[in-house]
């Protein structure tokens, strides 16, 4: 059975134009996603989470993220827990600043020399966190840090192709292979809520599925079919790896 | 007439796409910049989109009673995207690539700073901008 896709942690940044702070955000991330971290970490596009990014609200969903926030009001991380998950992580400049010691920064558009002192701390805490977030055990279907006695599950899945790291299934509708974003860890929720497939297939996973994957119009019912003989699949390895 | 009309002429709201990870968004951000800095101080204000995506009621307030100008960088559209849904009225939106299309000898390149065709795509962007913002000035004037 082919492995989990490499975890990756997202970075939503507030970006905030108007102020210092979300330039330094900005930068910060993009010093650790390119330069500190680029093989474990993505960024989440904040605005995205409005507007139909069904990959960046599923990457937070499932996966750690660490919001940077470059004032008080919190947008990253408020926005980012509202519109999909809390995350793992979160980080204001003002509480780096403070505990750093360090200037205030300046600037927008152009923020001045001195003020690379801070986006260089805010680097340094998001890779310190993100080692943090990569070593400990994370739960998909909680959104949540496991803990260490909890048991580990294994899914047949893929990365998705855009690196999100969001795990695609890929199936064959009428010869046809689609991929469905996400399937794995819906299931996964989905079981870990004692759902089971001895029943009829449980509306809520069509419907989870719906929320992250937009299905063409007349192919509902064979996804549906095909989603339910993976939701059978999942349920019967699980039930077999409890009584191994 | 031009003390009557900057009395009458309220700011005109730009929305950058504030993407991060990509050239595009970086150049909607610096035209943003060099709009509202440079060429437009006065008649000009930027509003963040990470206010419009938490559901900041002044942010939504403001888009809703100004004339705003998405500048997006990618198909997504998420400024113009968030904008509606904060039940403002984009009054011009721009797609960076289209515009790009427009202007291939400045080829953008970079992302946490912008290379020349980068800069200069941004300011060409925020001078056909400058010219929407002074149309929109005139027709509130006419109207008022």
């Amino acid at each position: 059975m082919p492995s989990l896709p490499q975890r990756k942690v997202g970075i939503v940044a507030c970006s905030g134009e108007e102020l210092p702070g979300g330039t330094v955000t900005r930068l910060a991330a993009l010093k650790v996603l390119e330069e500190l971290r680029p093989s474990e970490t993505v960024t989440i596009c904040l605005p995205l989470f409005l507007a139909g990014g069904e990959g960046d609200r599923a990457f937070a969903r499932f996966y750690p993220t660490i919001a940077v926030d470059g004032c008080e009001r919190r947008c990253a991380a408020r926005a980012t827990e509202l519109h999909s998950n809390k995350p793992a992580a979160a980080f204001t400049v003002d509480e780096i600043v403070t505990r750093r010691e360090l200037p205030q920064p300046q600037g927008t558009r152009r923020l001045t020399p001195e003020s690379r002192a801070v986006i260089d701390a805010l680097a340094e805490e998001i890779a310190g966190e993100v080692d943090h977030l990569i070593a400990v055990r994370w739960s998909r279907s909680q959104g949540a840090i496991l803990e260490p006695e909890a048991s580990s599950t294994a899914v047949e899945t893929s990365a998705c192709a855009c690196g999100s790291g969001i795990p695609v299934t890929t199936v064959q509708l009428d010869g046809r292979s689609v991929q469905i974003l996400a399937l794995a860890p819906i299931l996964e929720l989905a079981y870990g809520q004692g759902l089971r497939a001895d029943g009829s297939f449980p509306d809520q996973i069509m419907a989870t599925v719906r929320l992250y994957n937009a299905i063409p119009g007349g192919d509902e019912t064979l996804w549906e079919e095909a989603v339910a003989v993976a939701w059978r699949e999942y349920c019967a390895g699980k039930e077999t790896r409890h009584g191994a | 007439v031009s003390e009557q009309s900057s009395e009458v002429r309220s700011r005109v709201c730009i929305v950058p796409c504030s993407g991060i990870g990509k050239t595009y968004g970086s150049v909607t951000r610096e035209a943003a910049y060099v709009l509202t800095e440079e060429l437009q101080p006065e008649t000009t204000e930027i509003v963040p989109l990470s206010l419009l995506v938490l559901g900041d009621e002044a942010a939504q307030e403001v888009v809703r009673r100004a004339q705003v100008i998405t500048l997006d960088g990618c198909k997504l559209a998420c400024a113009s995207v968030n904008v509606r849904q904060a039940g403002g009225a984009v009054a011009r939106e721009y797609a960076v690539l289209d515009f790009y299309r427009q202007h291939r000898d400045l080829k953008p390149g970079g992302i946490a700073e912008l290379n020349e065709g980068g800069r200069a795509l941004a300011r060409e962007l925020a001078g056909e901008v400058a010219g929407v913002c002074d149309e929109l000035a005139a027709e509130e004037v006419n109207h008022a």
